[in-house]
């Protein structure tokens, strides 16, 4: 029983650790890079074909094809999760604390031990010096707080402070990370993601999942009324932009148009321009028997049995490609045979003397083709986007307030007793970042002390260099 | 005079400015580091009139785009950024001798920019993915981060050149005007939230743009993925400097390493891994 509450406590602490946080940053940054040197998302042949079957093997058992959305890669997501939780669950109860923290006695020869001090006498009386003294640190620092001292020896004592809040913003930084994966998880669980095609004038409610299993069912149609894509004179694409008409419940709901930087929502759910490309209406070939050297022209519409004249086959345009290896477009003609397997063959439309360009004891040469235009649309709902917006709002803000803001603390210590040479001052202050630029501030300051007071350092001597002495403990001192 | 004259000048203003700096340092000479300070902006405000003609010229041609399309327009901001970065901690620091190595980077980023015969100069019109209102918040945001890191990574280098003279507390000879080494990490740890404050702004604008042009805000593409491993690292940075033993030297080695990553997504994502992003490639 003793030993395994030791584990657990020892196990708390490890997942509290600062290293551990460290761990698992660069164990996601390497886990990341190893992701951008492998093809993400490919088929298992492609990676047999590129890397060799044993390799394949170990790229497929650690996930590695598709690393982001592996298990382990985010179990390190939620490992960071975790580590930023119960560092905060650790941490934010001290810096609470030190938030209220009120001074409740100020002590000069404490004072005289900070990175920052000075000590200095005035012939002023008391009731000058404080005027002086008070409008002075609370121009430079901010509103000065006296501190009732118990010991009742006369002196006073004081504190100005500013931006003691910024202590809170790491914790700001860290909540807004668990927000954005927040937000990620929730878009991966109550969202979707897929992709559509639709070809002019056609209308679908049909879509492709990522991972290219199966079919995801829209609650509604979609009809791409026309597509259209514009050139710069030089070639280069202007514009993509496809008109749709969403048809929910029989009747048109929705047209609208849908181009790249400026989606079409539709009840929660998002179109965006992804991709485009032709699809084959009709080819019209002509087809010689080199037997009888016999001529004869078809009209093939897209993916419809055409007979073959004087005999009994039939054939069909298959499948079009926009580009095959770089020799323009191909139809793929599938000849059907009574009692056989089905023929392929791939023709090259422009390249007519192509010696592929035929099947059985045909030559074939395409004469021209009708082609129409298809879209190719990214559909998604996440509800998720809007926590994650938040995120990253937080992010920003934090990490900005982190930045600009710091905490600064001056401390005041004066011996108000007159008659026994003047006012003895001591001042000392502290900020917890940029700490060069607050030194000059604090000799600033103190330098204003002196010339309005007319007072004098009253340890010259011991003060004379005093970057050189007190710089080294400046760091250990809170 | 065209932009691209102006940007040639430039390039030789920056050389020269970085020259000053160095010799400033090596002969210790306060003069020869103030003439780099004068030449640096002088070169500075050149540069920032040649980005606006640059932007005028793009109407002229009736594409009318901010000059942050193409690898050369964002390389030429790059430089600007890191220069105008340099040269208000010049001001603020009120310290001159760390001007060398944020020079050298941004004439190196010019004259790659105007001599490679990779990168064309010539002004193109904007593809769709890139006409948005995002660009230039996106384009603008993450150079102001690289130019950060670059920064950083010259003082981390100062640092590290510095530091090797610890035994002597004063040192003589090139090192004389540098600054003591607890300084320069503070300097550093500056830079770094600075640049990450910038970096984290860029991938945000870049996720909520990429949201509204592909229909996700994060897709792993090898451009996201570099650019959140280079923040992972400067991450692992801020927080290391709390470890006990890892200011200094190891935060100097690691924000070097941040810059190679900074470098990698910038250059080695266009030119090594294809993606989303690859039309910065041209």
């Amino acid at each position: 029983m003793e030993d395994k509450r030791s584990f657990w406590s020892v196990f708390y602490e490890q997942l509290a650790s600062l290293k551990f946080t460290i761990f698992i940053l660069f164990a996601l940054a390497a886990t990341s890079l190893v992701g951008t040197l492998l093809p993400q998302g490919g088929s298992q042949e492609e990676i047999v074909a590129r890397y060799g079957a044993a390799m394949a093997k170990i790229i497929d058992m650690l996930g590695l094809a598709d690393l982001y959305h592996a298990g382990w890669f985010r179990l390190l997501l939620l490992l960071l999760g975790v580590n930023l939780i119960v560092c905060t669950m650790e941490r934010l109860p001290k810096t609470l604390k030190l938030l209220r923290y009120r001074d409740r006695t100020v002590e000069p020869e404490k004072l005289l031990k900070l990175a920052s001090h000075a000590e200095m006498k005035t012939s002023f009386t008391w009731d000058q010096v404080r005027p002086v003294l008070e409008r002075i640190v609370s121009e430079t620092i901010g509103p000065v707080r006296r501190v009732e001292m118990p010991s009742g020896d006369g002196a006073y004592a004081a504190v100005a402070e500013k931006g003691r809040w910024s202590l809170l913003m790491v914790y700001v930084v860290h909540l807004s990370v668990l927000v954005v994966l927040l937000g990620a998880l929730t878009g991966s669980v109550f969202g979707f993601k897929a992709f559509m095609n639709i070809a002019e004038g056609e209308s679908t409610d049909e879509a492709e999942p990522p991972s290219g299993n199966g079919v995801f069912q829209l609650p509604f149609q979609v009809r791409l009324d026309k597509f259209d894509v514009s050139f710069y004179e030089g070639g280069m694409p202007k514009d993509y932009r496809s008109d749709v008409t969403i048809i929910d419940g029989g009747r048109e709901a929705l047209k609208g148009s849908v181009r790249v930087n400026d989606p079409l929502t539709y009840n929660g759910v998002t179109f965006y321009q992804a991709s485009y490309g032709s699809v084959l209406k009709q080819a019209e070939i002509e087809i010689q028997n080199t037997q009888s050297g016999a001529v004869y022209k078809l009209t093939l519409p897209f993916k419809e049995m055409v007979d073959i004249p004087e005999t009994q086959s039939k054939i069909m345009a298959m499948h079009y490609e926009e580009d095959f290896s770089g020799f323009g477009p191909a139809i793929v003609l599938v000849v059907f045979d009574e009692g056989a397997k089905p023929a392929v063959s791939r023709v090259l439309v422009n390249h007519p003397d192509f010696h592929g360009n035929q099947f059985q004891n045909y030559r074939v040469r395409v004469l021209r083709t009708e082609q129409s235009r298809y879209t190719g649309l990214q559909v998604k709902r996440d509800p998720g986007v809007w926590i994650v917006w938040c995120g990253f709002i937080t992010m920003i803000l934090g990490i900005g307030a982190a930045y600009w803001m710091g905490s600064r603390k001056v401390w005041v210590w004066a011996s108000t007793g007159a008659g026994k040479g003047g006012v003895r001052i001591v001042v000392a202050g502290r900020a917890d970042k940029d700490t060069f630029a607050f030194e000059q501030i604090f000799e600033d300051l103190c330098e204003q002390l002196r010339t309005e007071l007319k007072a004098e350092d009253a340890n010259a001597a011991a003060d004379g260099a005093p970057k050189a002495g007190s710089r080294k403990n400046g760091q250990e001192i809170r | 005079m065209n932009s691209s004259l102006l940007l040639s000048i430039v390039t030789f203003g920056y050389l020269l400015s970085a020259i000053f700096y160095l010799s400033g340092v090596v002969f210790q000479r306060k003069p020869l580091l103030a003439a780099g300070g004068v030449c640096g902006l002088a070169t500075l405000l050149l540069q920032t009139a040649a980005l606006g003609r640059r932007w005028m010229e793009s109407y002229a041609l009736g594409y009318g785009h901010a000059p942050f399309a193409n690898l050369y327009e964002s390389l030429v901001f790059g430089a600007w950024a890191i220069t105008c970065i340099y040269l208000v901690l010049e001001r603020r620091l009120k310290q001159r001798s760390l001007g060398f190595f944020p020079l050298l980077i941004a004439f190196m980023a010019m004259a790659y920019a105007s001599f490679s015969p990779e990168v064309d100069s010539k002004i193109q019109p904007l593809v769709p993915a890139l006409k948005s209102n995002w660009l230039i918040a996106h384009v603008v945001t993450c150079f102001l981060g690289y130019a950060a890191f670059a920064v950083s990574c010259g003082i981390s280098i100062t640092y590290l050149l510095r530091d090797s003279k610890l035994s002597n507390p004063n040192p003589s000879g090139f090192m004389a005007m540098i600054p003591e080494p607890r300084r320069l990490d503070e300097l550093n740890h500056q830079m770094v939230l600075f640049g990450f404050l910038w970096l984290s702004v860029g991938i945000i604008t870049g996720s909520v743009w990429a949201n509204s042009a592909w229909g996700t805000y994060w897709s792993w593409d090898p451009k996201e993925t570099w650019s959140l491993i280079t923040w992972l690292v400067y991450a692992a940075l801020l927080h290391s400097r709390s470890l006990k033993g890892w200011r200094g030297r190891r935060v100097a080695k690691l924000s070097i390493l941040g810059f190679t990553c900074v470098l990698f997504t910038y250059f080695g994502v266009n030119f090594l891994l294809s993606g989303l992003h690859s039309y910065g490639a041209k």
